[in-house]
């Protein structure tokens, strides 16, 4: 690996990323980062927005000469187009307190992986001419930026401004969310999922039910796959206070068993509802999770 | 001997070494609380009730528990309780103390060696961990060698001590051994009493109270008969003649023991030098008398002593004395002009003495003044008021200072205008008493003026009559330095004395002829008046010997002068100081200064007092004799006197003084073998082990718990 490659993966590692303050800078470093590591950009948007004319020069495609114009000044003119997204990209960033969370310090919470995530695939989509939107949620929507070509940075801010607050409910969120989804596109969904998967489907299936590309980012902190050692802890729970004292020590086979089982029901039931579902382990590089978009965000194209 | 507990009721405390295990059982260790984003699958976890007794930290709890039981244990004070062991070999540690008896009666024969030598073998008894104290005792009592383990110290304290000229007396030295017998530590405590047990030292409340178990044992010398002569008693009578002060010594010889008469011969001896001599026949357990010609006394301070043949018991052979000359009370008599014959019974009466003890002026004229009047010891105005201004300024100022004034009121007796000041209450008008008169009825016998008249034939006032008298108010303001001494049949005041300052100012409201009364044709006037002049004068008789072990002190004028030494007190007030020679030759001075200067007659004989360096002055001498009370020598009943002490000893019920006794024996071992600071040094050894282990457990369980967050 080249020096350029290993600073670029250097710069995805969330441990570093979270150094940075500004989401816009770091939404551009991941994504810099993550395109000139690939050495690749599939740019796979099609439609184009006007933008000018510009005088004729040989070479240039005839097909894209304005003859109206042509008609009423008698020279040729050719017409410049915008690139156009060809969908709306929304992300969906779970807020809620569990998402404020960390099983070590030098680590980014789960919210701040989110942000980081969000802000990366919305600057992604944005270099790919999508149209980006934001909402940000707990059991509500919290914040909402509609998507549309130029409000990456409102969507960013949106981002930045967002704090962990109360418990989280998605299918409510989802629900409030849906009346703002006017055209086709593709929602992402970041959250941990802190909820029965039934309730998680029933969400999804508004989201596909209105023609929404559906893709769910599972963030999970390795310290939530299994229990810290020791023998006895109170856990406080994040969202509700509730405290429960075990014996981690004589639970965690259980718990890891029972959290295993809960990821496979959740990947289960959403690969039955034909929506993409991406675990991402906070602790691994951000590219894991571009890649993984980037490639279901080509399979999704193929199906359209 | 086995393990036991001094205080067995704190084992129950005992219980509390449950506490670190119920601690350790129920105490619900305060876990970590740690923020986890969801509970929701640690909910779901099929899991079962842990059970929170768990004792998590056996050796912690160990040691905790160790340090409770052994914290309890030093509270329970436990020992190895030897008691049986120590009482079946009769040994351990014990308290001795050896009373000595070193009164002069051990004097006699052998006594004083067979006693040293049965105090020797009491010390030479002593076990390795005894101690013993050597007290001597006689009037007052001394611990020579006091709670010591050290036989040479206790030898040489028995070796060196020497019989005293004190008598007997056992209450001193037994409440000297109390106090260190109760000062002890040691278990065992003996007393042996080495005495010839003269039934007269032992008074029987002397209120001695030896700790539980004190042991007595007596060792009683000089057993056997006795025989003993003693000088019992001295008199010497003194006679003016032609000018000059005759004695006329005589005493009483009592002889102890004995079958048959023999005959003493008895010396009279004069400044050391025998100047006349007896011989007497002593009867068995008889007394006879012996007297002597009359001595002229020719000089101040002159020793004397009459002496037996020295006898088996030689401190009670003799009896010194020191004579002076006395000096006549001077005695101004003040009468008016007219009324020269009211004093003449007084003059009279007073003129008739033996040792020509007064010396009477009587005259009309004022009251004299400037040295005249100083060198006046008494004042007695007749029927003559005492005028105001000067005069009775004069005399104000001569009676502080120490003159005597007595004031006859007749029908012109008073004072003038500053009389209040001396004089008692107030003189009012003439009263005649109707019919037969009144009588004296009552009389202050406590007082010195009427204390001779106390016994039965010792004279009677009741047979005077008085038919007039002056009323004499006391005020109630005056009682406290008014002394009434005698009042009328009716309640009025007959005499009645005031002192101010060093002096006394006596009123009497009738007169001393017979024209008011007719007390002076009475056998009792002439005895009332002189007791009169001479308790107006201040003056008591001299001492002519004082007894071994009395104390003086040197710096009270009034008793030195009473003693017959006011011209060393006056040394000593003056800030000059005098050399003391005791009659063993032993000289120390009595230095001047503040405070109290006590001169203690611990010998008999002549202790000579002088200025230092001027032996060629005739010393002051002080003559000191042997207590009398010694010469008796009947024996008391040393069983008597054991019983006495253990039944003050054990006041209480046999069976609660043995269980006293047992406690403190109990106490005392307990208190000697002292585990309970090991047990408590320990339990905080292991205390501290249980810091260090349950910090480091602490620790090591923060750093685990930080190094997973």
């Amino acid at each position: 690996m080249d020096r350029t490659a290993t600073a670029s993966a250097r710069f995805l590692d969330p441990t570093v990323l979270a150094r940075i303050g500004n989401l816009d800078l770091l939404a551009r470093t991941v994504v810099d980062g993550f395109l000139n590591g690939s050495h690749k950009a599939p740019y796979l948007g099609q439609s184009m927005d006007f933008a000018q004319h510009r005088p004729y020069v040989p070479g240039d495609d005839i097909r894209r000469l304005d003859w109206r114009l042509y008609a009423r000044t008698d020279r040729f003119y050719v017409k410049q187009f915008e690139a156009e997204t060809n969908t709306d990209v929304v992300a969906m960033v779970d807020v809620s307190d569990s998402m404020a969370w960390t099983s070590d310090a030098a680590r980014p919470t789960k919210l701040d992986y989110a942000r980081f995530l969000a802000a990366s695939l919305l600057h992604l989509s944005r270099r790919q001419r999508d149209r980006v939107g934001c909402v940000t949620f707990d059991d509500a929507p919290i914040e909402h930026v509609p998507a549309t070509a130029r409000n990456l940075d409102l969507s960013l801010m949106a981002l930045e401004r967002s704090r962990a607050r109360g418990p989280g409910n998605l299918e409510r969120a989802v629900h409030h969310t849906i009346p703002t989804l006017y055209k086709r596109g593709i929602v992402l969904v970041i959250s941990d999922f802190y909820e029965d998967v039934d309730d998680v489907v029933r969400a999804v299936r508004h989201l596909t039910g209105r023609r929404q590309d559906v893709i769910l980012f599972h963030l999970l902190d390795p310290g939530e796959r299994t229990l810290p050692p020791g023998d006895a802890v109170s856990f406080e729970d994040a969202e509700t206070g509730e405290q429960v004292p075990v014996i981690p020590d004589r639970l965690r086979e259980g718990y890891e068993a029972v959290i295993d089982e809960h990821v496979a029901a959740l990947r289960y039931a959403l690969v039955r509802e034909g929506v993409d579902f991406v675990p991402v382990d906070t602790s691994t590089p951000l590219d894991h999770a571009l890649f993984a978009y980037l490639t279901l965000r080509a399979h999704t194209t193929r199906r359209r | 001997m086995g393990l036991a507990f001094l205080v067995p009721l704190a084992l129950a405390a005992a219980v509390a070494v449950a506490i670190p295990i119920v601690v350790h059982l129920t105490r619900r260790r305060r876990s970590k609380v740690l923020p986890f984003p969801s509970i929701r699958f640690i909910e779901r976890v099929p899991y079962r009730v842990e059970s929170r007794r768990r004792i998590h930290h056996w050796f912690l709890l160990t040691l905790r528990a160790l340090a409770i039981l052994l914290i309890v244990a030093a509270f329970a004070r436990p020992f190895v309780d030897r008691s049986a062991e120590a009482e079946a070999a009769g040994t351990g540690p014990t308290e001795r103390v050896v009373l000595l008896d070193r009164s002069w009666s051990m004097a006699l024969g052998e006594r004083w060696s067979e006693a040293q030598d049965a105090a020797r073998e009491a010390v030479s008894e002593l076990g390795p961990l005894d101690r013993a104290s050597v007290v001597l005792f006689a009037r007052g009592a001394d611990a020579v060698a006091r709670s010591t383990s050290e036989p040479r110290r206790l030898r040489e304290a028995i070796d060196t001590a020497r019989v005293s000229d004190q008598a007997t007396a056992y209450g001193p030295g037994l409440k000297l051994t109390e106090t260190i017998l109760a000062e002890s530590e040691l278990p065992g405590r003996e007393v042996v009493i080495i005495s010839d047990f003269q039934a007269e030292g032992w008074t029987g409340d002397e209120g001695v109270v030896f700790p539980p178990g004190t042991r007595i044992r007596t060792v009683t010398v000089g057993e056997g008969p006795i025989e003993n002569a003693t000088v019992a008693e001295v008199a010497l009578n003194r006679r003016q003649v032609e000018g000059r002060e005759r004695v006329s010594p005589s005493a009483r010889l009592t002889r102890t023991g004995g079958t048959e008469s023999r005959e003493v011969e008895v010396a009279l001896s004069i400044d050391r030098q025998t100047v006349q001599t007896r011989r007497v026949t002593l009867p068995p357990e008889g007394a006879s008398a012996v007297a002597f010609d009359p001595v002229t006394l020719g000089a101040d301070q002159t020793q004397g002593s009459i002496s037996l043949t020295p006898d088996a018991l030689p401190h009670d052979d003799i009896a010194r004395f020191v004579l002076s000359p006395g000096r006549a009370q001077r005695v101004q008599i003040l009468v008016p002009a007219r009324g020269a014959a009211r004093s003449f019974y007084l003059e009279r009466a007073l003129e008739i003495t033996e040792a020509g003890d007064f010396e009477v002026v009587s005259s009309t004229g004022s009251v004299p003044s400037g040295d005249a009047l100083d060198a006046v010891d008494v004042l007695i105005m007749v029927g003559r008021p005492l005028g105001g201004g000067a005069e009775m300024a004069r005399v104000t100022e001569w009676v502080r200072e120490g003159g005597g004034l007595v004031l006859v009121a007749g029908e012109a007796g008073g004072w003038g205008a500053g009389g209040e000041a001396i004089f008692p209450g107030a003189l009012g008008g003439t009263e005649d008493r109707e019919g037969r008169g009144e009588r004296l009825a009552t009389l202050d016998y406590q007082h010195p003026i009427f204390e001779r008249f106390r016994g039965p034939r010792q004279g009677d006032f009741s047979a005077a009559r008085f038919y007039r008298a002056r009323r004499l108010d006391v005020q109630p303001s005056d009682v406290d330095s008014v002394a009434i001494l005698a009042r009328f049949d009716d309640g009025s005041v007959a005499l009645a004395e005031r002192r101010s300052g060093d002096g006394r100012v006596l009123v009497w409201a009738s007169t001393l002829d017979a024209e008011w009364t007719d007390l002076a044709l009475q056998p009792v006037f002439l005895p009332f008046v002189h007791q009169l002049v001479r308790h107006a004068s201040g003056r008591t008789d001299a001492f002519e010997s004082f007894t071994a072990g009395q104390i003086i002190d040197v710096a009270d004028g009034r008793a030195m002068e009473s003693a017959g030494l006011g011209a060393i007190a006056e040394a000593i007030a003056a800030s000059e100081e005098r050399v003391v020679l005791t009659p063993s030759g032993v000289s120390f001075e009595i230095t001047s200064g503040e405070g109290s200067h006590f001169l203690e007659l611990s010998e008999a004989g002549f202790y000579e007092i002088r200025p230092p360096g001027r032996d060629d002055l005739r010393p002051v001498s002080v003559a000191v004799n042997v207590d009398r009370a010694e010469s008796r020598l009947a024996p008391l009943d040393p069983e008597e006197m054991v019983a006495a002490i253990r039944n003050d000893t054990d006041g209480l019920a046999g069976g609660i003084a043995a269980e006293r006794a047992d406690a403190l024996r109990r106490a005392d071992q307990e208190r000697r073998q002292s585990w309970w600071r090991w047990l408590l040094l320990g339990a905080f050894g292991i205390l501290i082990m249980e810091t260090i282990l349950s910090n480091r457990l602490s620790g090591r369980r923060a750093r685990s718990e930080h190094a997973r967050v």
